[in-house]
């Protein structure tokens, strides 16, 4: 299939304040208005104003509203899973530390850190590890107020299936991806963006510890290189709260990463042919160049940043 | 005291009336978030699965909405969009963008510099206004999938509220198959 290509400068979107630009439950204030006033209540005032609490960007004088979607952490240990044998409770964040993360940005980067642990253990049938987890993350799901995406039955589930793998990646994600919308749903930006800043660079350091211990291989190599395009994404979805108090140091502390990335050699070409399923494939091949100076270098910045994220706050000056 | 009882009961009623007008209004716009599970068909492969960046959202009519997602090499996606026909208008416009983190050029050498650019990978105005897609990524890669509206041709009349209307973005995904024995 023709794949018609052009390049379009993206400036006119990096300008745009972060608004609401539209809300599915626009008509919710207008029913408790209407409500208010049957029962002999003043029409209080309601606002429909923009909130930097969802991921929405653009405004009434924008062109475009933009979402933003996370992959969940399975779809990358589902590919670092097929070339890198098993996996090791050892490179988990120690589930005893849990409640020793007091404030909220403690709290969502290190659900963040937790929930992918959950993730990994389930993907690769650490089955005690997935029990642990999950009620290790639920315990940061309780101080966060997202508890419903981690309930009591769930966790029954859970460990009915223990000796089913498949069944224990199913309900781990399913945990996952409901604390995802519960976060997007109740406007939590800036504490999903934390979440998905501490899952990230936990998948990160799992994929490098995952190396370290079977050896380099191309393909992993290949792996950690593109995390640059899904560290770019969180980036920009960050951009939106990057004020914040909590997100800012995050946020500045992810460009430090990004630059590291900038540095590699990104090779593009067109793509010859159809795909191995016959299917059209979408857009370029690209090669990100690891080399493995710039792997050192990554793996030092990971391993630094997940030691202060992770680290107990009680530790703390 | 009758007759103000009566008048209470009135202004009740109509008022009961009012709210039952805008429910199915609110509840269209309530169940946007879950949008995509109810109304997108899945894919006749059953080998596909759903992805979790899925998405619904409420669009308003002319004004593009974008969706940014994740697509990682060696996987095949389908993408379907399924929407509001009543309100939206028969088809969407939908394009698949690729955002791309690019040296800036002419840009300070010594501070490399860079820009975000977007290249346009696929647009459905060019293929019979399709509202799905399957294809398969050789590379990772920072997609935007972009929806615009039309708007029903019967519009005559409406109040601005009724150009929004709900949009899902079914996305599915499996490890790229092979062909042949």
């Amino acid at each position: 299939m023709h794949t018609p290509s052009f390049v379009q400068p993206l400036a006119v979107l990096a300008d745009h304040q972060p608004v609401r630009l539209m809300s599915p439950r626009f008509s919710i204030p207008l029913l408790a208005l209407v409500l208010l006033t049957a029962c002999g209540g003043g029409p209080e005032e309601t606002t429909n104003q923009p909130t930097t609490d969802d991921l929405v960007i653009g405004g009434e004088e924008a062109s475009v509203a933009s979402l933003y979607q996370m992959p969940t952490p399975n779809e990358l240990f589902g590919l670092v899973k097929q070339m890198a044998g098993e996996g090791h409770k050892r490179m988990l964040n120690p589930a005893s530390n849990v409640d020793r993360y007091v404030t909220l940005k403690g709290r969502a980067v290190n659900f963040g850190v937790y929930a992918t642990d959950l993730v990994y253990a389930s993907s690769f049938k650490l089955n005690v590890e997935v029990a642990r987890y999950y009620l290790t993350t639920k315990k940061l799901a309780d101080a966060l107020g997202i508890n419903s995406a981690f309930t009591d039955a769930d966790f029954v589930r859970l460990e009915s299936n223990l000796t089913r793998g498949d069944s224990l990646e199913v309900i781990s994600n399913d945990a996952y991806q409901r604390a995802y919308e519960k976060m997007q749903s109740e406007k939590m930006g800036p504490v999903l963006t934390m979440v998905l800043a501490g899952g990230w660079l936990e998948s990160m350091h799992l994929v490098i510890r995952q190396i370290e211990a079977f050896g380099k291989n191309e393909q992993l190599m290949v792996r950690v290189g593109e995390q640059k395009v899904t560290l770019e994404h969180l980036i920009s979805m960050m951009e939106s709260f990057k004020d914040d108090p909590n997100v800012s140091g995050i946020y500045t502390e992810l460009l430090v990463l990004r630059d590291i990335y900038d540095q590699l050699n990104v090779t593009r070409s067109a793509h010859q042919g159809a795909s191995a399923s016959g299917r059209m494939v979408l857009g370029d091949d690209v090669s990100v160049e690891m080399t493995d100076a710039k792997y050192a270098e990554l793996m030092q910045a990971v391993d630094r940043l997940r030691t202060e994220w992770t680290k107990p706050e009680d530790q703390n000056e | 005291m009758n007759s103000a009882m009566t008048r209470m009961t009135e202004q009740l009623l109509a008022t009961a009336l009012l709210v039952l007008a805008l429910v199915p209004a609110s509840l269209a716009q309530s169940e946007c978030p879950e949008y995509h599970k109810f109304n997108c068909d899945r894919a006749s492969d059953s080998r596909f699965s759903v992805n979790g960046q899925s998405r619904s959202a409420a669009v308003k009519v002319g004004e593009e909405t974008e969706l940014n997602i994740i697509v990682y090499r060696s996987q095949d996606y389908r993408i379907s969009v399924c929407h509001d026909e009543k309100i939206l208008g028969e088809a969407l416009a939908i394009r698949l963008v690729e955002k791309v983190r690019v040296p800036k050029e002419g840009g300070d050498p010594s501070k490399k510099e860079f820009v975000e650019v977007e290249k346009v990978l696929w647009d459905n105005t060019e293929h019979d206004m399709l509202q799905e897609i399957e294809f398969s990524c050789t590379a990772t890669k920072r997609i935007a999938v972009e929806v615009n509206a039309p708007g029903a041709a019967e519009r005559k009349g409406r109040h601005a509220d009724e150009d929004i209307g709900c949009v899902g973005i079914l996305i599915e995904h499996m490890p790229t198959p092979g062909l042949g024995f």
